[in-house]
């Protein structure tokens, strides 16, 4: 049996009245890539927060490569190989596209406390940041302030940072949301070129896009977990049917 | 040889010249604007860098300028000491005081504000140990290796040669993975969290190194003073460090500094002939955040770029 990247085990999140992620328990072999789905307010993003520990869950464990990191912070789950991007773009927006790719490069080692050495000093590095910018398509765009970047490419460029810290665990949250079809277009393929050693959970509306690139589909509705299966099975699911069409 | 380096060039011979030019009172003006200029630039470390506006900074300057005539005054201490423990207890106060980085925004700056009354409630009220309000008299000149440096153009050379070595670390710091980490921070921190940085710690330590810049302008101050008095614990000295560098540029070296020269040449000299020179303090600054929020500094930049869409 493969190795498990990700282990949601009986995961629940209460805020105040609400029961957004209500015991849901899924398991993710290394190296698959995991589209999950459901209408809004559906938990998706809350079942998100909770793995990349944003959220604490109010119930249940987490595992990530056999290891229990319910109670390791957000930053702590960065360093063991977990790397992720918003629903909402979230980039430095003050700083230049390399000083986001360079903070990001930084933040899984101890040299982000380096306090002597001017970052542009490191060759390396910012040749391996330049490397990096390329494979998401910023070439030539590495001095520029983020704030002058348009939509899709912040979308590129926080793909980058999530990419940066070189995650085993990558978790996409709606990357295609606010994109154009075009950019759609090239930004599925972007990720449809990751390495295959990286295992990808991903939330996204556009079902095309979905099921493109998926490998298994989860599906919530109202907290709960109501599908768990191949891409083509999913249309043809009497319950999945019922929450996105109504009975029929 | 770019701008910047024959900028800095220019700058270093133009202030090495002030002391056979200009008369005792300018040296001495212009030693307080660069000592205040140190405070209001510790300050933006927070300010600029990270985001954190901080009312407390009087007191690391403060306490560090304490150390030093007390432990001159009273116990005969000599500089070198004295000096260096007045930079220890300035640091040691920030480093618990920086604990108000578990707060953020209005929070901030309202515990700043309590931990800065904390100190200037000390120094004013405990008379038996601080002088209460005359505060402590009679510091002896600065003496290094026997020598004293008692004139005000020779501390004025001081000064100068402290500074130009604190503020060389401070840009290697400022551009360092460390303080591009801070700019980070205050750009978008649960990004940085994302990315694997433990924020508060990154700001704990930002805090600290502010202190420990404070503390230096502390001791620079007393012995440009000679005394101190629970004046410089107060809430104006913390508030001006801020306007200081709001009204220079945060986030820059040299704005701290044309704030200093801006408000303590109206307080010095425009005071002389003119009563109000506070209300002129208030439209200046009223000014600055309108048409120039970047400060000074940030006018300048946006002059050289022609207007590239810069401002708030």
């Amino acid at each position: 049996m493969t190795e498990v990247a990700i282990q949601v085990d009986n995961v629940s999140k209460q805020f105040a009245g609400l029961r957004a992620v209500d015991s849901v328990s899924l398991s993710i072999p290394r190296g698959e890539r995991r589209v999950l789905l459901g209408p809004n307010g559906a938990g998706k993003t809350t079942l998100f927060h909770c793995i990349s520990g944003t959220h604490q869950p109010t119930g249940g464990r987490i595992v990530m490569f056999g290891k229990n990191i319910s109670g390791v912070s957000e930053n702590g789950r960065t360093a063991l190989g977990m790397g992720r991007t918003f629903q909402i773009s979230n980039v430095c927006t003050d700083l230049t596209v390399m000083e986001n790719l360079l903070l990001g490069m930084l933040g899984t080692t101890s040299r982000k406390w380096s306090m002597f050495w001017p970052v542009t000093a490191d060759a390396s590095l910012l040749q391996r940041a330049k490397t990096a910018l390329e494979r998401v398509g910023l070439q030539g765009r590495e001095d520029e302030e983020v704030k002058y970047l348009s939509y899709g490419e912040r979308r590129q460029l926080e793909l980058a940072l999530a990419l940066s810290s070189n995650p085993r665990v990558l978790l996409l949250d709606e990357p295609c949301a606010g994109l154009s079809p075009s950019e759609r277009q090239h930004f599925s393929k972007l990720v449809s070129n990751l390495s295959r050693e990286i295992t990808l959970l991903m939330i996204e509306h556009d079902i095309d896009v979905a099921l493109a690139l998926a490998d298994k589909v989860t599906v919530l509705h109202r907290g709960k977990l109501i599908f768990d299966g191949l891409p083509d099975e999913v249309q043809k699911n009497a319950d999945v049917k019922e929450v996105y069409f109504g009975r029929l | 040889m770019n701008i910047r380096v024959i900028g800095i060039a220019v700058l270093a011979a133009v202030l090495a010249l002030v002391p056979s030019v200009a008369s005792e009172y300018w040296v001495g003006l212009l030693t307080q604007i660069l000592i205040f200029g140190l405070l209001a630039l510790s300050a933006d470390l927070l300010l600029g860098h990270a985001g954190l506006f901080s009312l407390c900074h009087a007191a690391f300057f403060a306490v560090s300028a304490y150390t030093v005539a007390i432990l001159q005054t009273r116990y005969g201490v000599t500089t070198i000491p004295a000096a260096l423990a007045g930079l220890g207890a300035g640091t040691l106060l920030a480093a618990i005081f920086a604990s108000a980085v578990r707060t953020r925004g209005v929070y901030f700056i309202l515990i700043t504000l309590a931990f800065g009354y904390i100190v200037w409630g000390v120094a004013h009220r405990w008379a038996s140990f601080t002088g209460g309000d005359n505060g402590v008299t009679n510091v002896p000149p600065l003496t290094l290796a026997g020598v004293q440096i008692a004139t005000k153009a020779h501390y004025y050379y001081f000064v100068l040669i402290v500074l130009a070595l604190a503020l060389a670390l401070y840009r290697i710091l400022t551009t360092s993975p460390f303080g591009l980490a801070l700019r980070g921070i205050k750009s978008s921190e649960t990004r940085m969290r994302s990315l694997g940085y433990r924020v508060g710690a990154h700001l704990y330590v930002a805090f600290v190194i502010s202190g420990f810049y404070a503390s230096l302008a502390g001791v620079l101050y007393i012995y440009f003073n000679r005394f101190v008095n629970p004046v410089a614990a107060g809430f104006p000295y913390s508030v001006e460090a801020i306007l200081m560098a709001i009204i220079g540029g945060t986030g820059t070296i040299l704005g701290p500094f044309i704030g200093s020269g801006i408000i303590l040449i109206l307080r010095n000299w425009v005071s002389g002939f003119f009563h109000y020179y506070t209300a002129v303090l208030g439209l200046i600054f009223i000014a600055t955040v309108l048409w120039a929020p970047n400060g000074v500094m940030g006018l300048i930049k946006s002059l050289r770029s022609g207007n590239r869409g810069e401002g708030a």
